[in-house]
């Protein structure tokens, strides 16, 4: 083969690694940590409360249910997909364990695996309508949210489902528990570790978790290279509802009942953690630890805020701004490149 | 070296010392060019030999670091694209860069704003009138309120021209206008450039396609490594020449030249791998039948839209089979998913390496493994890729196709468009197929790069594997090809073994249908 194609010159763009120190270029690249740095900084400034060991224990537990529902999102994301429906899962799935063992006296276990069935079908149902069926994602999973969010708000009049007395201890736990003994942290926590950590391996380790990148990066190309395109989406939605349940589980035995709420708050929070995630990564793709990452930024955020005393709009209004931000220090990086 | 401009009243555009450097590279190196009025002007280089550099600055989108131009006599200094446009500098790109969802009126009036009705309202029928104008200048049969997105490329070729024209340019860049053009929308095209040269607009024509320089150009500037090598009357050049130009080389082979020297001569007597029986799909494959032998490869010609890549997708399965049946090795291929016909050993390399090949934001490593990664298991039971086997086998295919990256790390996007056709041949070898279809391999591959993958087709067939190569330059396949297959609306038409296949003879056969 011809001699002129290896000794061709670089292309401009690779030809840049080592060129002088570029501020813009780091700010861009690091723009997420250094916004979560400083906002930590600030508010540690303000409030030495702000570091509490115990404060902060309790914020990750409040965490966990949201950094379930984001990990589930992180998948479909990277499949160029949206899951609109996921809170919906979770508040359906809340709702009907809740249900089956206050009203039903069913046991936790049982109700419990109906819960997770209800999910893997809820996120199957989403998978066969888009992959399948061809149907966008975004309005289709925006109107199975709606159906569910719908169910169950009739399920109950509109009203919380509360189970103090009924729900038994040991699914209680599941939303707080006896902490561990050494890092004192509370089981849900634990359990959106584990998740994560799952979900982490699946995405970043597997030839599944490969394949999901390249169905994002080009679904045509992918399927010519003999991957099961339809079969993946598909899978992500039900990873989706697997995902909601664990959020479900926790949040519902937290508060010790099913809350009427159609969650679009909770929504919004998880797409913001796995798109900082992704900002914050070095070829902006969702990823785990990004959307670990980005829950834990904006936990750190609400919980900086509440300590001034600052009301739930002020804080809608700021985690809003601190959106923007990071993403315009990964936009100013992208647009020079 | 360095052109001087030639004599003559003042030119309309004058590069003088043009210089402008990347991290690394040096893509423009003292350029100076001076374009007369009313000429047609061809611009040729390889890949990565600063053509689209020096584009690019003339239109504002990049800042020379050294050097000048002038318009008409006049200092222009260019801050940002809008300002060439207001110069009356006018860029037609490769990628077609319309609004496809509005009309064609509104894109080829596009940055001049919409005429008022009553100072508020958007004068459609004035709008449409104006568009008008340009668009019978260049004979084009569009309607000004079609939506652009829905017209041929060919048309929205011609209607990023139109806005040129409303932008009374003098000057107008078209960028490979040819790719995707059937042969009488580029007949159309040429003569719409002619027209424009006899109104005095100067026409630069950058092109990998040597015929049309020389049919369309009266001048060619060729670019390498940068610098200007040669800037002369097309008349004063042949075919030879001109790639020597291009390429540095001194020799280069016409297509008989080369299948001549490399004793391409008739199919190997050999078994046969592949047997596509009586194939028709939904898509216009219409009752094709043909088979390939080891170490046999077959051309697929024919002009464009004959149905050529329809065939083969439906042969790979990547589109559904109406009727009609596949064998490889004698076992019969379902057309169910192409994971089936990959299983089988068939590989379809596609046309579009940027939309189908390679997923362009993977790695280097990450493209050449996708097709095979459940060979690259650490242990054979856990699903999970060892990014220790998939580097060392990168690294074969690398070394093997002399594929030029920085690492196995590199992004594909960043890859030249040759070395990404490389990638994509990669990693098909590394799935092992046995038969490979290779989907226009050389489009926007310059001439080096075209000789390298000519050189790896010979090798996979020489190495046993059967190989079914299709091109719309006929002159590759003459070079390259035992067999050629000759398609017109989605029907064989014609079949040339051995002698006799020359580029005449492939012509003849695609004209004589009509």
């Amino acid at each position: 083969m011809s001699e002129m194609a290896t000794a061709q010159a670089p292309s401009p763009e690779s030809g840049g690694r080592r060129q002088d120190f570029d501020l813009l270029k780091v700010i861009s690249r690091f723009g997420v940590i250094i916004t979560l740095l400083a906002s930590i900084l600030i508010f540690t400034v303000l409030n030495d409360r702000f570091i509490e060991i115990d404060g902060i224990r309790t914020s990750l537990n409040l965490a966990s249910p949201l950094l379930m529902l984001a990990l589930g999102l992180t998948v479909v994301l990277a499949m160029g997909d949206f899951d609109l429906s996921v809170t919906g899962i979770q508040s359906a799935a809340g709702a009907i364990v809740v249900i089956l063992i206050v009203n039903h006296d069913w046991s936790w276990l049982l109700a419990v695996l109906v819960g997770l069935l209800f999910c893997l079908i809820a996120g199957s149902v989403n998978g066969l309508l888009v992959s399948y069926a061809g149907m966008p994602s975004f309005i289709t999973t925006l109107a199975t949210g709606l159906i569910l969010i719908g169910t169950r708000y009739e399920a109950a009049d509109g009203r919380n489902i509360t189970g103090a007395k009924d729900l038994p201890a040991i699914y209680r736990d599941f939303g707080v528990g006896r902490p561990d003994p050494w890092l004192e942290l509370h089981t849900p926590v634990w359990i959106a570790a584990g998740l994560a950590i799952l979900m982490w391996l699946l995405m970043s380790k597997t030839e599944a978790g490969r394949y999901m990148y390249a169905i994002g990066g080009n679904p045509e190309a992918a399927r010519l290279s003999g991957i099961n395109v339809k079969a993946l989406r598909a899978l992500g939605f039900t990873a989706v509802g697997f995902m909601a349940l664990f959020a479900a589980v926790t949040s519902t035995a937290r508060t010790a009942s099913s809350v009427a709420d159609s969650g679009f708050s909770t929504l919004l929070g998880a797409y913001a953690a796995a798109f900082l995630g992704a900002a914050a990564s070095k070829r902006t793709l969702f990823n785990v630890p990004g959307t670990v990452l980005g829950v834990i930024f904006l936990q750190a955020v609400d919980r900086g805020l509440i300590l001034e005393g600052y009301s739930t709009g002020v804080r809608d209004i700021a985690k809003g701004c601190i959106l923007l931000l990071a993403m315009a220090f990964t936009r100013i990086g992208a647009s020079r490149q | 070296m360095t052109a001087t401009a030639p004599e003559a009243s003042t030119p309309l555009l004058e590069v003088s010392g043009v210089t402008k450097r990347y991290p690394g590279v040096l893509a423009v190196d003292d350029v100076s060019l001076s374009l007369e009025t009313g000429q047609i002007i061809g611009l040729v280089g390889k890949n990565g030999a600063g053509k689209s550099t020096l584009i690019k600055i003339i239109a504002g989108a990049e800042h020379a670091d050294e050097g000048h131009l002038r318009l008409n006599g006049e200092p222009l200094v260019l801050h940002r694209p809008h300002d060439a446009t207001v110069a009356g500098l006018a860029f037609v790109h490769q990628d077609l860069q319309d609004v496809g969802d509005l009309s064609v009126a509104e894109n080829v009036r596009m940055g001049l704003g919409y005429p008022r009705k009553m100072g508020l309202f958007v004068d459609w029928a004035e709008l449409h009138r104006q568009a008008a104008e340009p668009i019978t200048r260049l004979e084009a049969d569009i309607d000004p309120r079609e939506p652009v997105g829905e017209l041929s490329v060919a048309k929205q070729r011609l209607v990023m021209i139109a806005r040129g024209l409303a932008q009374q340019a003098q000057l107008l860049v078209l960028d490979e206008p040819s790719a995707s053009l059937t042969d009488e929308e580029i007949e159309h095209l040429f003569a719409v450039v002619r027209r424009l040269r006899d109104d005095g607009i100067t026409v630069v024509y950058v092109s990998h396609r040597l015929e049309e320089i020389f049919e369309l150009t009266e001048r060619v500037i060729v670019m390498r490594n940068g610098q200007l090598v040669a800037d002369e009357p097309t008349a004063s050049l042949n075919r030879s020449s001109l790639i020597s130009h291009i390429t540095g080389h001194e020799h280069a082979q016409t297509a008989a030249e080369r299948r001549a020297s490399r004793g391409v001569g008739g199919r190997p007597d050999t078994e046969v791998v592949l047997e596509v029986d009586e194939v028709s799909a939904d898509t216009g494959v219409n009752n094709c039948s043909f088979d390939v032998r080891k170490g046999e490869i077959l051309g697929v010609g024919g002009l464009m839209g004959s149905g050529r890549t329809e065939m083969v997708r439906a042969v790979f399965g990547a589109d559904h089979r109406r009727e009609g049946s596949v064998r490889v090795h004698g076992i019969e291929v379902s057309d169910k998913h192409p994971s089936e016909s990959m299983a089988a050993g068939l590989a379809l390399l596609p046309e579009d390496r940027k939309t189908q090949g390679n997923i362009m934001d993977f790695s280097v490593r990450h493209n050449i493994t996708l097709a095979s990664l459940d060979r690259h298991r650490a242990r054979p039971r856990v699903p999970a890729p060892s990014g220790r086997s998939e580097k060392q086998a990168t690294d074969r295919r690398i070394d093997r196709l002399s594929i030029a990256t920085p690492s196995d790390r590199q992004l594909v996007r960043l890859l030249s468009g040759g070395n990404q056709q490389k990638v994509v041949i990669g990693k098909w070898l590394e799935q092992g197929a046995d038969v490979l279809i290779f989907d226009e391999p050389t489009i926007g591959v310059d001439v080096d790069g075209k000789e390298e993958i000519y050189d790896i087709m010979e090798e996979l067939a020489a190495e046993g594997k059967a190989v079914v190569f299709i091109s719309s330059e006929f002159s590759e396949l003459v070079g390259v090809c035992h067999r050629v297959l000759v398609l017109h609306e989605g029907r064989i038409v014609g079949e040339l073994e051995g002698d006799a296949v020359t580029e005449p003879a492939i012509v003849e056969i695609c004209y004589s249908q009509h």
